[in-house]
């Protein structure tokens, strides 16, 4: 388990993320998302799942999943999320992550 | 969702032969089926656009789906030969190791219907006969041997036996025993189970996930102190008059065969492919190979998670018609006229066995990197593989169908339920990552597809030139050898040839020796040994010892494979280090961005001038492409003087950064500080390489996965592809390449040189 804890001094790589999400990224960011992409984030103990995206037409629409870390057990569709860019749906997804981890909302518009 | 999935008997076949198709419906109601070339797979906008080609061949009417499921779950069967009817007292016993422990009840030995020893829902032992259960108290110890044990006198006094061996304490075990009294009924069975019994539906069920060593059967009540002093002992134990069967499974490890020490010989066979070769109840560390004490090798490893043979019935067969070239094709079946739900049993159609075809190139179609990743499951069960991506992980169609069916079998770079290694890799099953069109979760940003689809890329390149070619698979060249490669001039690799058996590595190296040219447009090729078995057609084994990028390790003492007993692991550590045959070895891999090329100085040298012919004069080359934005990248491999790379090799450009998800590979790896990583480490880089042979050959290396998928940018029209071409075209030439001065004639400080310019070598 990755022990790292996501707070407010990280909002500085969450801006930096926002702006740039896939690439070179500095080493605080990188730690960043290394605690959100390296474990389950949602979920119970018991139950944890991930975000995924779900390939509905290839290389144009995808739907917000749910992975859940047992095989065997069915991806769950997030109602109602569709995404048409892959970089919109890094974003919603990396906001998602921040509110699970923090309990706080991400305002990508927030001055750090 | 997939509706229909299939595989053929085959992965390769030539004009003339046989193939068959198994299908099971996954909500398909019928189906139709087709026949096509394929010439490139990826879907991408910005690619070159999928393309196949309808073969004018009838392939029948519409025919019905039929589900078909999955049964995973290795075991040994065993038939009776009416040499259980006359058991009235009798004892069973067996050595076994648990490794999950999860609620589902297992069976641990069987003679199906009469008597049974297995593990309950709560982890207890607890064996059956004459309808009367026995439960211990004590749970068994995941991880822990045990001797486990039920006797029947001939009066009928049931007893249960169990001890458990404990590492950290001296003492003697105490057996936990449990009996009962019941009046004993006559056998019926007419088989033994181990590690299963029989459902049913007749299906063996009930599977066991651990190790089981030295089961026996005896035509008598033997107390379990006996056991355990006549199980250590299986020399004196065949001699044994109340013995009726105890199965040594230290003999014939290689092949499926189970053997009976006992005069009886009740010899049986394995289902599914458990793992053999496997450290047994006595096994304290004494030796490292089982070839030199098989006797400590006597356990086997099952898994509710093994598959050998889906075993479905076949839905047709055909007759791959003569007038056919040489290329990969796939069956088409679209289930209910739904073209968007097509699946595609690919496979290769070979050059004849008997007769050249006259192309001087051919296509080495990876049939054993396809194997190794065959229904990978990388980006569902390993969540920092969400790292190394540097994206969210996309779950194509086939990804949820895995998600939801396990029991297709797994890839080696899983763990079994018990979270034990994969060591094997089965083509007799669906394979549904073996498909056109298919995204992929190391593919890089852009196309984001690997293996098979990613090797369409130069498929559709070589479609795109005009150039004639055979594709010959890695289970052709691991039979017929240089035999089969002799027949060309040029081998082209696909772009991540990782896995190799040893006569396919000494077959492509006297091919360059001899004159053969070897263009490796990959990355991380060449790298782990893998293995066949000649009585398991279709299965391949991978043991990943020591070092490199791996999920898992085979466990202590368990790095020799079964199927041949060669030491698994790194073809560097098996003196065929990948440099030796093309100039550059693995370095590093990261799956988000790719990067360009930087020519060096020696991409000057009049030798290379025939390989930047025509190409524009900037010092950049590759900053573009459909796997991850360049040419260098995903996984890397550097020249390395220090590794094997030939001296006179020209390292004619490498790339100078990678993001910080490119980390240095563990067996380069020896002190782990935080300065190995793509921004920081110089070793982490992609070299263009190339050279020439003693015997007139020549080898070109791109030392990059990314690399095809520039090959492909603009329609192909690009530098990256302009200089593949360019090396194809001057390796077509039989004009021998000569051999430039040196090694032998170098001078005394060129390899100083070369490692400062060039190799640069690990510190």
């Amino acid at each position: 388990m990755n022990r790292y804890r996501i707070d407010s001094a990280d909002m500085p790589f969450a801006q930096e993320f926002l702006a740039a999400p896939i690439g070179y990224h500095s080493p605080g960011l990188q730690r960043v998302l290394n605690r959100m992409r390296g474990s389950a984030v949602g979920g119970i103990a018991e139950q944890p799942w991930k975000y995924v995206l779900v390939v509905e037409e290839r290389h144009s629409r995808w739907r917000l999943g749910r992975l859940p870390l047992h095989r065997g057990a069915p991806v769950e569709l997030v109602e109602g999320v569709v995404y048409t860019d892959l970089l919109a749906a890094e974003r919603d997804i990396f906001c998602r992550r921040w509110k699970d981890l923090t309990g706080e909302d991400l305002d990508p518009a927030r001055p750090d | 969702m997939l509706p229909i999935v299939a595989y053929t008997d085959k992965l390769s076949v030539a004009a003339g032969d046989t193939l068959s198709v198994m299908a099971s419906s996954f909500g398909a109601r019928h189906y139709r089926a087709d026949l096509r070339r394929i010439i490139q797979g990826d879907t991408n906008p910005q690619g070159p656009g999928y393309k196949d080609e309808m073969i004018a061949l009838d392939l029948g009417a519409e025919r019905v789906a039929v589900a078909k499921g999955f049964y995973p779950g290795s075991c040994v069967i065993i038939p009776g030969k009416g040499m259980l009817s006359d058991l009235r007292a009798v004892t069973l016993a067996a050595a076994m190791r648990p490794t999950l422990l999860d609620g589902r009840e297992r069976t641990v030995i069987a003679l199906p219907g009469f008597l049974r020893i297995g593990i309950d829902t709560e982890a207890r032992v607890f064996a059956e006969a004459f309808g009367i259960r026995l439960t211990t108290t004590a749970s068994a110890i995941r991880g822990s041997w045990h001797i486990v044990s039920l006797s029947c006198s001939q009066d009928g006094r049931l007893t249960l036996a169990v001890t458990c061996d404990s590492d950290s304490a001296s003492e003697d075990a105490r057996p936990e025993i449990v009996t009962a009294q019941t009046a004993p009924l006559p056998c019926h069975a007419d088989e033994i189970i181990i590690a299963a019994t029989r459902g049913n539906d007749a299906r063996p069920t009930g599977f066991f996930d651990g190790k089981i060593d030295r089961p026996a059967l005896f035509a008598a009540e033997i107390s379990h102190d006996v056991l355990r002093r006549l199980l250590a002992d299986f020399s004196q134990l065949s001699r044994m008059r109340d013995l009726r069967a105890a199965w040594d499974f230290s003999q014939r490890m290689t092949t499926q065969v189970i053997c009976d020490i006992s005069p009886f010989r009740l010899d049986g066979c394995i289902h599914n492919a458990p793992s053999r070769a496997m450290t047994g109840w006595q096994w304290k560390g004494q030796e490292l190979d089982w070839k030199r004490r098989p006797d400590l090798y006597s356990a086997i490893h099952f898994h509710s998670t093994d598959v050998y043979d889906t075993g479905w019935e076949v839905d047709f067969s055909f007759t791959v018609p003569d007038h056919l070239k040489s290329g990969v094709y796939a069956v088409r079946l679209v289930p209910d006229g739904d073209e968007e739900a097509a699946y595609y049993c690919v496979f290769a159609l070979r050059p004849p066995r008997d007769r050249a075809t006259g192309n001087k190139v051919a296509f080495l179609f990876p049939t054993c990197s396809y194997l190794a990743y065959a229904n990978h499951r990388l980006g569902m069960d390993v969540p920092g593989t969400e790292i190394g991506m540097g994206r969210v992980v996309e779950m194509d169609s086939h990804h949820m169908f895995l998600q939801e069916n396990p029991g297709i079998g797994l890839s080696v770079y899983e763990v079994h339920d018990d979270e034990s290694g994969v060591f094997h890799s089965s083509r007799l099953r669906p394979i549904v990552d073996l498909q056109p069109k298919v995204k992929s979760f190391l593919g890089g940003q852009g196309s984001n597809i690997w293996q098979f689809n990613a090797d369409t890329h130069i498929l559709g390149w070589l479609d795109d030139i005009g150039q004639d070619y055979d594709v010959i698979t890695d289970e052709d060249l691991h039979e017929e050898g240089l035999r089969l490669l002799s027949r060309y001039s040029v081998v082209i690799t696909g772009t991540h040839p990782e896995y190799h058996s040893r006569p396919m590595i000494e077959a492509l190296q006297g091919f360059t020796d001899r004159g053969g040219r070897l263009m490796y447009l990959g990355g991380n090729g060449f790298y782990w040994v893998v293995s066949f078995n000649d009585d398991m057609p279709g299965i391949m084994e991978c043991r990943r010892s020591e070092a490199g990028i791996r999920p898992w390790e085979p466990g202590h003492g368990q790095f020799f494979h079964a199927f041949t007993g060669e030491y698994g692991g790194l073809w560097r550590r098996n003196g065929r280090p990948p440099n030796h045959l093309c100039g550059v070895g693995m370095t590093s891999q990261g799956f988000d961005i790719s990067e360009p090329y930087v020519l060096s100085p020696e991409a000057a040298d009049p030798r290379a001038a025939f390989i930047f012919k025509g190409v524009g004069p900037g010092t950049r080359i590759g900053d573009f492409g459909l796997a991850g934005g360049g040419a260098a990248g995903l996984e890397v491999d550097r020249a390395d003087l220090s590794q094997g790379t030939p001296v006179h090799a020209l390292v004619l450009a490498s790339s100078i950064r990678h993001t910080d998800i490119y980390l240095m590979a563990p067996e380069d790896l020896l002190d782990p500080t935080p300065e190995w990583s793509g921004t920081q480490a110089d070793i982490i880089r992609a070299d263009l390489t190339f050279f020439e042979t003693a015997g007139g050959g020549a080898v070109f290396s791109t030392g990059s996965i990314a690399w095809a998928g520039s090959m492909a940018w603009n329609g192909y029209d690009n530098e990256i592809s302009a200089i593949t071409a360019n090396v194809l075209n001057r390796f077509c030439d039989p004009r021998p390449f000569p051999f430039p001065a040196g090694p032998s004639g170098a001078e005394p400080d060129s390899l100083t040189q070369a490692i400062g310019t060039k190799g640069r070598a690990i510190p």
